[in-house]
């Protein structure tokens, strides 16, 4: 046990450093990252000069959320894993008893770390450049979105993570992570919120795993009324899946890799 | 130790090709031709040796090494280590191993080699007291105390790969695997690391197995050889009987009182060169002392030496003829 | 003429290459299919609550995101493919071999790479164009007027990612900012009067995004205003000769790689 928390804490400790590193491109990561700002200007435009299923300022808040949900979700792993496969540089990792997911997850972590002052800060200009469209969630809200979008980044990290072990067999699995993106751009809600989409739409999109990682968390953070058993039930059923699926093709995907030379 | 019986690898490579319309062809049509990596090798080691894998470019050595740490799994045949099958990475068996390669570092690029070492501590469930006395230990080894807290990728070749060792043996292994663990290294750096195996082998007793270029790793280090040829163990014993079995020459360099003609000196052996009063003969190994006796009794010898051909000829013959006989 | 060859040799070398990696090229052409059902649908969201997005009715809009389309293609075909690598030369010590070739180095930086990735996208920002003007019922004296708003957003499209990429002799890990700035086009896919004040500002005078797509658009619907024509081709007349400069200026700081 003690052994855990001393491997857990070295962990954190050695990889916030690292983060700390890429301080600069952390920066540029999350001003890549303001695209929900300008579908902001577009919706809340169209907002105030249409009829739509939400207000001006409510769609304001919720791409606010959208953002704050993304930034506290980003995920990066294939990249990283392809890169190892590619030079060859994971099997120093496979001969140390531990799981190298291990290292991936201490990044991502720690990573939200280091991005955190940043993150406060182009929040706090924005509400100062747009002091109409600051709110405070109720107490319940906030930990219900604080929970869902713990739940989303596991999600996400799951999911690409279980792309990742593509790698071991295509040259470029990122191909693939980024045709999924496609879905997550346009069926997650951060295009848009659900509740703009046609119905049929909106009721298809509530089974797939997209909205759980935008839409869900951000409407919970904007104080927007949610279904919060059935989405929570639904975002745990795609966790299993793709854990599942996850551990499954890693076990192939070792046998393959052994397959090519390692 | 090791034990390998019948070891074999094949792969699939797609067949690679060359300009625009072959190019789109094979987009559609990708074709694969099978090599045989490794065939069928026997060997065993024992606990505390020191063993070189020899070998020219593909001929199978990285694949061997990667079967034997269980990074690949075997088409056939059978690795058994302490007990383990290397494929299954059981914890015990990776607690005992290493592998260290040339030209592929696990250490955290950006951050100092420190930090590394320490995750490597906690995946390795090191005490903080060991942990000290062992870098305290490998630091003093390898000399390389004061580089530890500056970024590793602001370190030498050299340096860096010293560190490299470190985070590699910071869990003492029984059983080191090393390819090319000299590569790109300077004159200096190579000795410095050649050193410090040895030390790090007869300290511990740990059974190396390494894999390299240069043959200076391994007349320095290494008791025995295994020389692999297009996949197959050619030879397996100690350096000199590589020498006996495949040089069964000496060379014999005079230097007489005076100039002598080539047809004089032929009666001893073959004349490989003649300038002047210096020659340089050829003479098979079983004849050598008759040859010697002779030459001293019947010409005026000011100097004479007997040496082996140098041992990278060997091996180059080896590579060529590709068998002992 | 010599430049002409290179670009034949560039260009099929390149395809080459690319010809490789054959799933990610179905998946490519795969993904721009997709990309731009997604957008098509995203963009018919604001058309469930309002019959005009910013005043502009739904076919009008159609030709916006052709050109939003059209211009991803070649950022991915031509612009990424290219100016990406810079920094790649700079930290390898390779842009010696560039520097000392008997050829421009900007044009070698600029067109050494050429990506199938982007053909999807041509072809369908094309094909939307066309769509949505046959719809408008335009003809072709309206697409020929709309060429030259397109060429000069694109050299100024061109020349912003050039300078971003000539800061890598300064700044190692510019790849990033790059992404910014091709995030920052996201915007390009609405037309520039469907922004609230504030950020129509920012599109035209800070990233000058409303030149990319919104000005050819509106040529091509016939509703082009000297202007804002003027100010394209004065904004692409400037950015050019700017980048240029700059690129020789950064050459001065050009160390090459030591170690």
């Amino acid at each position: 046990m003690t052994m855990l928390v001393h491997k857990i804490r070295t962990f954190l400790s050695v990889y916030y450093a690292h983060m700390l590193e890429y301080r600069a491109e952390i920066v540029f990561w999350m001003l890549a990252g303001l695209f929900p700002f300008i579908l902001m200007g577009v919706w809340m435009e169209a907002g105030a000069k249409g009829q739509f299923a939400l207000s001006a300022v409510d769609l304001g808040r919720y791409f606010v959320a959208v953002f704050i949900v993304r930034q506290m979700s980003v995920v990066w792993v294939i990249w990283e894993f392809e890169r190892q496969v590619v030079e060859g540089r994971l099997s120093p990792f496979l001969l140390q008893p531990i799981d190298p997911v291990w290292r991936h997850v201490a990044g991502h972590l720690c990573e939200r770390l280091a991005r955190a002052p940043f993150f406060v800060a182009l929040l706090t200009a924005f509400f100062l450049f747009q002091p109409d469209l600051f709110w405070l969630p109720s107490f319940q809200n906030g930990i219900a979105a604080l929970a869902a979008m713990v739940c989303a980044f596991v999600l996400r990290f799951l999911i690409q993570y279980t792309f990742a072990m593509l790698c071991f067999w295509t040259e470029r699995a990122s191909a693939v992570q980024e045709f999924w993106f496609l879905l997550y751009l346009f069926l997650s809600g951060l295009i848009a919120p659900l509740d703009v989409f046609p119905e049929e739409m909106r009721d298809f999109a509530l089974w797939t795993p997209f909205p759980y990682l935008v839409n869900f968390p951000a409407r919970l953070l904007v104080g927007l009324e949610t279904d919060l058993l059935r989405s929570f039930m639904i975002l745990g059923a795609w966790m299993v899946v793709f854990f599942v699926l996850n551990r499954l093709l890693w076990r192939l995907g070792l046998r393959q890799y052994s397959g090519m030379g390692a | 130790m090791i034990e390998v019986k019948g070891l074999s690898k094949h792969f699939n490579v797609p067949i690679k090709v060359s300009g625009l319309s072959a190019t789109i062809k094979h987009f559609f049509n990708r074709q694969y031709r099978r090599v045989d990596a490794v065939k069928a090798l026997d060997f065993s080691i024992k606990e505390g040796e020191f063993v070189g894998f020899l070998g020219a470019n593909g001929a199978g050595k990285t694949t061997t090494l990667k079967m034997l740490t269980g990074l690949i799994h075997p088409s056939g045949g059978s690795v058994n280590i302490n007990g383990h099958t290397p494929f299954d990475r059981k914890k015990e068996f990776l607690q005992d191993i290493t592998l260290v390669m040339g030209q592929k570092q696990q250490l955290i690029w950006d951050l100092p080699a420190m930090d590394s070492l320490r995750i490597n501590a906690a995946v390795y469930e090191i005490s903080k007291g060991d942990f000290d006395e062992r870098i305290e230990e490998l630091a003093s080894m390898l000399e390389l105390k004061d580089k530890l807290t500056s970024p590793v990728r602001k370190l030498s070749l050299g340096e860096r790969m010293k560190a490299e060792f470190m985070a590699a043996l910071l869990h003492r292994p029984r059983l080191l695997f090393l390819d090319e663990p000299t590569l790109g290294l300077d004159i200096n750096a190579q000795s410095a690391v050649r050193r410090f195996l040895k030390d790090y082998n007869t300290r511990h007793n740990a059974t190396v197995i390494l894999t390299s270029h240069y043959m200076a790793d391994i007349t320095t280090l290494c008791e025995r050889v295994l020389i692999i040829h297009e996949g197959g163990l050619v030879h397996d014993g100690v350096l000199s009987e590589l020498i006996e079995n495949f040089a069964p020459f000496r060379q014999v360099k005079v230097e007489l009182g005076s100039d002598v003609d080539k047809e004089t000196l032929s009666k001893y052996g073959e004349v490989e060169s003649l300038n002047g009063a210096e020659a340089r003969l050829t003479v098979r190994r079983d004849e050598l002392t008759e040859v010697v006796s002779k030459l001293l009794s019947e010409q005026n010898v000011l100097d004479l030496t007997v040496t082996d051909p140098p041992i990278e000829e060997i091996i180059g013959r080896v590579f060529q003829k590709g068998s002992v006989s | 003429m010599k430049y002409l060859r290179l670009l034949r040799l560039f260009l099929s070398t390149s395809i080459q290459a690319e010809m490789e990696y054959r799933l990610n090229f179905v998946i490519a052409a795969l993904s721009s299919i997709g990309g731009l059902a997604g957008s098509l649908f995203g963009l018919s969201l604001f058309y469930r609550g309002n019959d005009v997005l910013g005043g502009w009715v739904w076919d009008e809009a159609l030709v916006v995101l052709g050109f939003f389309t059209l211009l991803q293609g070649v950022s991915a075909s031509f612009l990424s493919a290219n100016l990406s690598k810079i920094v790649g030369y700079v930290q390898m010590g390779t842009l010696d071999f560039v520097l000392l070739k008997p050829v421009d180095s900007q044009f070698w930086l600029s067109t050494r790479a050429f990506s199938l990735w982007g053909i999807p996208d041509l072809l369908l920002g094309t094909f939307i164009i066309g769509l949505a003007g046959t719809r408008l019922g335009l003809g072709p004296l309206d697409y020929l007027s709309a060429l030259f708003p397109l060429l000069c957003g694109l050299v100024t499209l061109y020349s912003l990612w050039f300078m971003l990429g000539a800061t890598s002799i300064w700044f190692v890990k510019v790849y990033n900012v790059t992404e910014v700035l091709r995030k920052t086009l996201e915007a390009g896919r609405f037309p520039i009067t469907a922004f609230p004040a504030a950020w129509r500002i920012f599109f035209t005078y800070v990233v000058p995004v409303a030149f990319m797509t919104s000005v050819p658009a509106e040529t091509l619907l016939g509703r082009g205003s000297a202007p804002w024509l003027l100010g394209a081709i004065v904004l692409a007349a400037t950015l050019s000769v700017i980048a240029r400069s700059f690129w020789h200026f950064a050459l001065r700081f050009y160390t090459s790689a030591s170690s």
